[in-house]
């Protein structure tokens, strides 16, 4: 294992356990849905280490993906903003309010 | 050995936003992440991919993230130093030393930058010609993308419409 693959790999993984576990606001959570920056990274090594200069659309791809998944967070956030006021999950869990 | 910094950063930095600062400081540790995350694509070689990822994110993305650190203003934001958020740090880089222990006697450091292998011979970057093939092999997934784009745009549009009329009645 190279320190680059042990760097991505942890780093995603160190993604996941931030979304996984506790967040107190929406928009932490989001931010650290951003891990796929380390997913950006890996493609592109695995283009530049292999060689296979073809493949290096598909960095581009996943960053013009993930685009459209944090807008589409950011819109939920909003939405979040108007209805409860506040962006704190703890807020979504109540049943009136 | 610079590239053992960046990658010391990269790590670091993502467990600073996965440790449940508030959403500034998680910022914050994320322009950072993105900065040093270039720099490792520019020690391989890739400097087109590392420029890309540059200005999606600086540019277009972490405007988008600070003006929405708006909406989840709160009076005494908790950094780093405060308890709880210390605690998910050191646990996060804990975590990472204690793998990076077991795979601690297999390092090898392979640095090709075989994006170069026939730079004599070559007009541009590895990574720039490669790019560039999206705009004819890959024009299918060039038109998926623009397609999911414009997707995007009315799906943000529905779900901050409003008035009972949007994707989300409670708006």
């Amino acid at each position: 294992m190279t320190p680059a693959h042990f760097t991505f790999s942890s780093a995603f993984a160190l993604g996941l356990m931030g979304l996984a576990f506790h967040r107190t606001h929406l928009l932490s959570a989001l931010l650290s849905l951003e891990m796929m920056l380390t997913l950006f990274i890996a493609l592109s090594l695995w283009t530049l280490q292999l060689n296979s200069t073809s493949f290096s659309t598909s960095p581009m791809l996943l960053l013009a993906f993930s685009a459209c998944e944090a807008s589409t967070g950011l819109a939920l956030l909003v939405a979040t903003a108007r209805t409860h006021g506040t962006d704190r999950l703890q807020s979504l869990n109540l049943l009136q309010c | 050995m610079s590239c053992i910094c960046f990658y010391l950063v990269l790590v670091v930095g993502l467990a600073a936003v996965a440790s449940n600062p508030s959403p500034y400081y998680a910022a914050l540790g994320l322009v950072m992440v993105a900065g040093v995350g270039c720099g490792v694509l520019v020690n391989y070689g890739g400097s087109f991919l590392s420029l890309v990822l540059f200005l999606i994110y600086l540019g277009g993305m972490l405007v988008v993230f600070a003006y929405s650190a708006a909406l989840a203003a709160e009076p005494y934001p908790e950094s780093w130093g405060s308890g709880p958020v210390m605690m998910y740090m050191v646990f996060y880089v804990l975590g990472v030393v204690m793998v990076s222990g077991m795979f601690w006697g297999e390092w090898y450091m392979v640095f090709w930058v075989p994006a170069d292998e026939m730079g004599e011979f070559s007009m541009a970057r590895g990574d720039v010609e490669g790019v560039a093939l999206m705009y004819s092999f890959g024009g299918g997934m060039l038109l998926v993308g623009g397609w999911v784009l414009l997707l995007t745009l009315f799906v943000v549009l529905e779900l901050v419409r409003g008035l009972g009329r949007g994707a989300l009645r409670a708006v």
